[in-house]
């Protein structure tokens, strides 16, 4: 009876924990080191945002939304600016869309690469965090020329851009680019074709199609299992993604290693579509309209309400926003890209894996706990 | 991609008589629904491909005391977005799980019951905590709530003190 009573433990993955990726929690009750149920814990980095935004301006709103994802903060600023715009009847110039398209992959490079380096955490494999983590820091380099900030960039405004690019930018961004495609075959070597990976990330940690469909998970874990071009990038262009030419990486069988492979991919086509955008980008032009009259803080959007969505890293990210024709927005909804697979999927599916699994799970899901807290 | 959008119009005039459509961006198409016809709606659309349900959410009217639910759905086929609003009491504010048609709905429920106070009757957790941990106060985002007028009663009205150090090569 008394050994029946210490055959269940509860274990406690996260806040504070190595393996745990951002401020979550899951509490786990496990028998030996196998999970037997899972209940997720979110809330550590609940800061309000939804709140703060309806007691704050259209335009000083732009200073809080990057917080909302912290590891790519541009795809907040972009659905607000394309939320606003549609409510407004703004048309965005060509220029100013060519310099977010670059914003966006730019910033999804740097969170693949740091994804992929994350998985070094939960596998040992540290080599690929130290080399990841220093090939994202070049492209925060890059980004603090563009903005003048690393990490919240706070770029992309209602009706374009904040500035033109500075001078040599292009030639800059070319040259990084040409650098990381010769460093690319190293990283293969190091994390898709090391044994350690694929011991424990071949067939481990599978994601069913049936699932996918279940939970409503999107981006990579979708594209991985149902082998289609779920990316809507491609099913519904935003920006200019319908005038470049790229291949969206899918596949039918989806267990950890897959999804690492497919990450791995989109680095490559992220590279290969900021080399036409450099290529397409026009050298003139203005990168800014004007929206709305006079005092930009004073600000007034036309009443209605619009979902406006993006393909992040992880999936689709969107902003449902409502004006009632105020100086402030009247209800902003943040639909966070990994509330599928972090809430529902590890009460659901997480069970079943061994404890050291978690973190990898974790991590090749795509799980971000600042877009689910908000 | 027009087509399939003025299909559905038809297709939901035709069955449940919709005939008011907002598109508040192209392909994208927002209508409301009557609160007993939502769930009918739902499963409708989820059979004709809008198998994804990219949000739940509410907004508060306190004007005219209504919470107005908003579910989003959307088709990876067409790539079209469906804004299916409904309205419900706002002193009574019940409705009907869809857990049944979109399994993934769970934790949005959850979150509309945390922030809005709607209870969503079948959903079993609905009523458990998300992510406000021993929360006392009223619903945070429902309109009537005062976040700073929460802060000030709970906490007081305190006072920092400042001690910043002297500029460099100031007096």
């Amino acid at each position: 009876m008394e050994v029946n009573k210490l055959k269940e433990v509860k274990l406690f993955l996260g806040p504070q924990h190595p393996g745990m990726h951002g401020n979550y929690s899951v509490h786990m009750y496990v028998d030996g080191d196998i999970i037997k149920k899972a209940r997720p814990m979110p809330g550590m980095l609940h800061r309000g945002f939804e709140k703060l935004m309806e007691r704050k301006l259209w335009m000083s709103n732009m200073a809080i939304i990057p917080r909302i994802c912290v590891i790519e903060p541009d795809i907040n600023e972009m659905v607000y600016a394309m939320g606003v715009e549609a409510l407004a009847g703004v048309e965005v110039p060509e220029k100013a869309t060519w310099i977010r398209m670059m914003i966006l992959e730019m910033a999804r490079v740097a969170t693949h690469l740091f994804a992929l380096g994350g998985i070094g955490g939960p596998t040992g494999l540290y080599t690929s965090m130290y080399w990841a983590v220093a090939e994202r820091d070049l492209i925060l380099d890059l980004f603090e020329k563009l903005t003048g900030a690393r990490v919240y960039h706070i770029f992309i405004v209602p009706g374009g851009v904040r500035k033109d690019l500075p001078e040599g930018f292009k030639t800059q961004l070319g040259t990084y680019l040409e650098s990381l495609e010769k460093k690319l075959p190293e990283y293969q070597e190091l994390l898709l074709k090391h044994p350690i990976i694929h011991t424990r990330s071949k067939d481990n940690i599978l994601l069913p199609a049936e699932v996918v469909h279940e939970l409503g998970v999107t981006g990579i874990g979708m594209r991985s299992a149902t082998g289609k071009a779920y990316d809507l990038r491609k099913v519904k262009p935003y920006a200019f993604y319908d005038q470049v030419e790229f291949e969206v990486p899918t596949a039918t069988y989806s267990d950890a290693l897959t999804r690492i492979h497919l990450k791995f991919q989109e680095i490559q086509q992220s590279i290969r579509i900021l080399k036409q955008i450099i290529e397409k980008m026009p050298d003139e032009g203005p990168v800014k309209a004007p929206i709305g009259t006079g005092n930009a803080l004073k600000l007034r959007v036309p009443a209605g309400m619009v979902y406006t969505a993006v393909e992040s890293t992880r999936g689709e990210y969107g902003y449902f926003i409502v004006s009632n024709g105020k100086e402030k927005p009247y209800r902003i909804a943040v639909r966070g890209a990994s509330y599928p697979q972090g809430l529902l999927g590890i009460e659901r599916y997480l069970p079943g894996h061994r404890i050291d699994d978690a973190p990898l799970w974790m991590d090749t899901m795509g799980v971000c706990s600042p877009e689910i807290d908000r | 991609m027009m087509n399939s959008m003025n299909n559905l119009k038809e297709q939901l005039k035709a069955h449940y008589k919709i005939a008011a459509f907002e598109e508040p961006t192209k392909m994208q198409l927002a209508f409301n629904v009557e609160p007993d016809k939502t769930l009918d709606v739902l499963a409708y659309l989820k059979s004709i491909g809008y198998g994804q349900l990219s949000l739940l959410t509410c907004i508060d009217w306190i004007e005219i005391e209504e919470f107005q639910l908003v579910y989003i759905l959307f088709n990876w086929d067409n790539g079209i977005h469906l804004l299916v609003r409904t309205s419900i009491d706002r002193n009574n504010p019940k409705f009907r799980t869809i857990e049944h048609i979109y399994p993934g709905v769970k934790y949005y429920e959850r979150d509309v019951h945390e922030f809005f106070g709607v209870e969503f009757e079948g959903n079993e957790d609905s009523y458990k905590h998300l992510f406000l941990e021993l929360w006392e106060a009223d619903c945070p985002l429902k309109k009537d709530f005062d976040p700073l007028e929460f802060s000030t009663n709970r906490y007081g009205n305190r006072k920092y003190e400042t001690n910043f150090p002297r500029k460099v090569g100031g007096e």
